[in-house]
């Protein structure tokens, strides 16, 4: 059955005119298959298909890897975001900082969670939330402060995190790409009172469908998130059916995470240490590579790593004068990028209610004009990464128009 | 005493997919090494939404990640917020409440009819206000909601009418699927539903284009579909694996056959409990219009009598809402004020599910039946 479906023309290399997709994670899937199967013929024999066994065990694993003291797996890592904000106090009417430039669902948590996004520039150097733009938002109903830590490295935490001392503010972290990433040896999601994880497939941990998780050392954070995610019942839940009639304790939703993905996810966290390294190599090939080309404003790994910072590089994302320009060619050669992000938040249509202005936070802006990520996965050969590099420089020396 | 022995007739059975494990495998398979490399809202989920509104005769169906966060997208799509009102049974599921007050709204709680324990429309007629802004009544256990009178109050109201049809697939009322009599309706695919997969996951159904547009948006974070990561409107991410779409396409073919075979145990149990209800165990009645084979509850008024001579015969049932909504901790402080539902809280008291799914032998429906006739008849106790 299995070889009658499994489709040919993947994992091809080197291979000339193949297409380089933008992420790809076949090959390991093929490979890990032996262990994934095993873990999913202990998920039919359990018989609980979501909030499960696997998902309790796959919660302890993370747990073990991360150091976190609590993992709470949920469906996705907006839900941990909206689970995140709420278990952590956010009240009807309070406002959160959030940096302008990120993925919606860090403002639209916000919202969910009943909060205000109130938005915030990022740095010069780099594509964190800006300590001084963050004390430059501050009001008296300024209750949180959400960094997102994007792409490749961590937010400024020590600097966002003295803004929120001068001012009480509570710190949450949009950990949702920074799996790996660690600041003086502790994890990302745990230097303030709680972070998430994606689980979205092209994350540097993913599975094949979505998936996300909460973590914190903060026992009623955890307590309340746990509730929030299966309809704000009380009392054991995970792995345990007859739960569902439960007392109704808080106003909660379904945010359940399924096992089937957790079955996944389980076996290839034993490989993550290894990708995360395989990831790195094939990161700084494109940085030799790439850097000095001319219209090439940035590569990631020439921003100064800060003091005690672990980079783990989940995006390589690169800055170009002719963005717009260097996709289409990639494209016509037939290689997938992803604009993160074509627009940042306080300009999407969603938030126009807000009242911000073109030229409100004109860093973020700038980078929306310049940004594009490039293919990073860790099936993807030094063949292919050396095939992208040769398209770049051709495009941008002038090679091909 | 309960005594769970592997001899035990489970009501949560944990091999509901053990005939298709290899089809599950293989859809993993498939999804996890398709050159597409397209794991969620794709071609095969696009494909099993397809084949749900060609079988229902629906005008558009669009998958999500709950029943839940389908009734939660429907009144977000329907703009239900701050000072809005909506009227709800009293005797029901959590998502009742919880998802009219995750927009902002206000949940106010009708009584339920005693017979099909759904939301009285009588009552609910008398808790119109000018903030009221929808109906959502629930088909419940096996009964479906007098749609047709809920149908005309929300017309002469003027107010949507969101018909929570999590649970009641392949139930119909006057020839129409539960799920397309509301403006929009929804229905869950958690692994105990009719239509169960072996993951979450759920559609919302409706017959409103725009409504369906917005659906769509919200769906996936406000996006259109066609221009990436510009976000129209506050969206969530409320998606559908393609892994559960090849699984669930792979299924309807028998599906048919498992409603037919719910719905026989289900006549079973009626025709052989009927006569119990001058010794205080009412059973539902056998077929009719509006049924639906998903959860069979009896009426008991020693119910934990029954639960516990039942588990002593090695019979696991289900009490699945012990207390009402308006009493449960989290939806007390926005109950309606002076509100009283006693036929709510009557049901609550007495109801107790009975093992039902297709697997279920004709051995043990009959031993399930024995059991309950043996302590309605008072021996055993």
């Amino acid at each position: 059955m299995k070889s009658a479906l499994s489709s040919p023309a993947t994992g091809e290399r080197g291979g000339g005119r193949s297409r380089i997709p933008f992420f790809d994670q076949s090959e390991s899937f093929r490979r890990l298959w032996p262990e994934i199967e095993g873990n999913c013929v202990r998920v039919m024999d359990d018989g609980k298909f979501s909030h499960g066994s696997m998902v309790a065990e796959f919660e302890r694993e993370m747990e073990r890897y991360t150091g976190a003291r609590h993992v709470v797996g949920v469906n996705s890592g907006t839900d941990a975001l909206v689970l995140l904000l709420r278990a952590a106090g956010l009240r009807p009417g309070d406002e959160v900082i959030v940096p302008a430039y990120t993925f919606v669902a860090t403002a639209t948590a916000v919202v969910h969670a009943g909060g205000v996004p109130v938005f915030a520039d990022i740095e010069d150097h780099g594509y964190g939330v800006s300590p001084d733009a963050v004390a430059d938002a501050v009001t008296a109903r300024t209750r949180m402060v959400m960094p997102v830590h994007l792409f490749d490295r961590l937010a400024d935490m020590e600097g966002v995190g003295r803004v929120a001392r001068a001012h009480g503010l509570t710190v949450v972290e949009d950990s949702a790409e920074a799996i790996g990433m660690r600041l003086h040896g502790t994890h990302a999601g745990l230097l303030g009172a709680g972070g998430v994880l994606s689980f979205f497939p092209a994350k540097t941990l993913g599975a094949v469908g979505d998936a996300g998780a909460l973590l914190t050392d903060d026992d009623a954070i955890a307590e309340t998130a746990r509730m929030l995610r299966h309809h704000g019942r009380s009392g054991h839940t995970l792995a345990a059916f007859p739960g569902i009639s439960n007392p109704t304790v808080v106003t909660g939703g379904n945010s359940k995470m399924d096992d089937l993905q957790a079955a996944v996810l389980l076996a290839k966290l034993t490989r993550l240490d290894a990708d995360i390294r395989r990831r790195t190599v094939l990161s700084r090939r494109y940085d030799d590579r790439l850097r000095g080309l001319p219209g090439v404003r940035a590569v990631p790994g020439d921003a100064a790593t800060r003091s005690g910072e672990e980079r783990v590089v989940y995006v390589h994302l690169v800055e170009v004068d002719d963005r717009d320009g260097l996709v289409a060619h990639l494209d016509a050669a037939g290689i997938g990028t992803e604009v993160y992000y074509p627009r940042p938040l306080h300009l999407q249509p969603c938030f126009a209610h807000l009242g911000y202005r073109p030229g409100a936070l004109p860093r973020a802006e700038a980078v929306c004009r310049s940004a594009v990520a490039l293919p990073l996965y860790a099936d993807l050969s030094e063949e292919r990464v050396d095939r992208v590099c040769d398209e770049v420089e051709r495009f941008l020396t002038g090679g091909s128009r | 005493m309960t005594v769970t022995t592997e001899r035990a007739i489970p009501f949560f059975p944990p091999d509901l997919f053990d005939t298709d494990r290899e089809a599950l495998l293989a859809a993993l398979y498939e999804v996890g090494t398709d050159p597409e490399q397209k794991f969620i809202l794709g071609r095969r989920t696009a494909r099993f939404e397809d084949a749900l509104r060609t079988s229902l005769g629906a005008d558009h169906v669009v998958a999500c990640s709950s029943g839940t966060s389908a009734l939660t997208l429907v009144l977000a799509a329907m703009d239900i917020g701050p000072g809005d009102e909506v009227i709800v049974p009293a005797f029901g599921c959590a998502p009742l409440a919880s998802t009219v007050l995750a927009r902002g709204a206000t949940p106010v709680f009708a009584d339920t009819d005693p017979v099909t324990l759904t939301m009285d429309p009588d009552h609910a007629e008398r808790l119109v206000t000018d903030r009221t802004r929808a109906l959502m009544p629930a088909h419940m256990f096996s009964v479906m909601a007098d749609m047709p009178r809920l149908r005309d109050l929300a017309t002469r109201a003027g107010v949507r009418l969101v018909e929570d049809s999590a649970l009641a697939q392949g139930g119909t009322l006057r020839g129409r699927p539960a799920g397309l009599w509301g403006d929009a309706g929804v229905y869950s695919f958690v692994q105990v539903k009719v239509f169960g997969m072996p993951g979450e996951g759920g559609v919302a159904l409706s017959g409103d284009a725009e409504l369906a547009d917005r659906l769509r948006m919200l769906r996936n974070h406000g996006q259109d579909g066609r221009h990436r990561f510009l976000h129209h409107r506050i969206g969530h991410n409320s998606r559908f694996d393609e892994v559960m779409a090849a699984f669930q396409l792979h299924r309807m073919a028998g599906l048919e056959e498992r409603v037919a075979r719910r719905t026989a145990i289900c006549s079973y149990y009626s025709s052989h409990l009927a006569d119990l209800a001058g010794r205080g165990v009412v059973a539902p009645p056998v077929g009719g219009d509006g049924r639906f084979p998903y959860v069979y509850t009896l009426l008991c008024e020693d119910r934990d009598g029954l639960r516990d001579h039942l588990a002593a015969s090695g019979v696991d049932t289900h009490v699945y809402y012990p207390r009402v909504l308006p009493e449960q901790p989290a939806f007390a402080p926005y109950a309606n004020r002076g509100g009283e539902w006693p036929r709510a809280r009557d049901a609550a008291r007495r109801n107790i599910s009975l093992p039902l799914y297709p697997h279920l032998t004709d051995e043990r429906v009959e031993h399930v039946v024995a059991a309950v006739r043996a302590f309605a008849h008072g021996r055993n106790r």
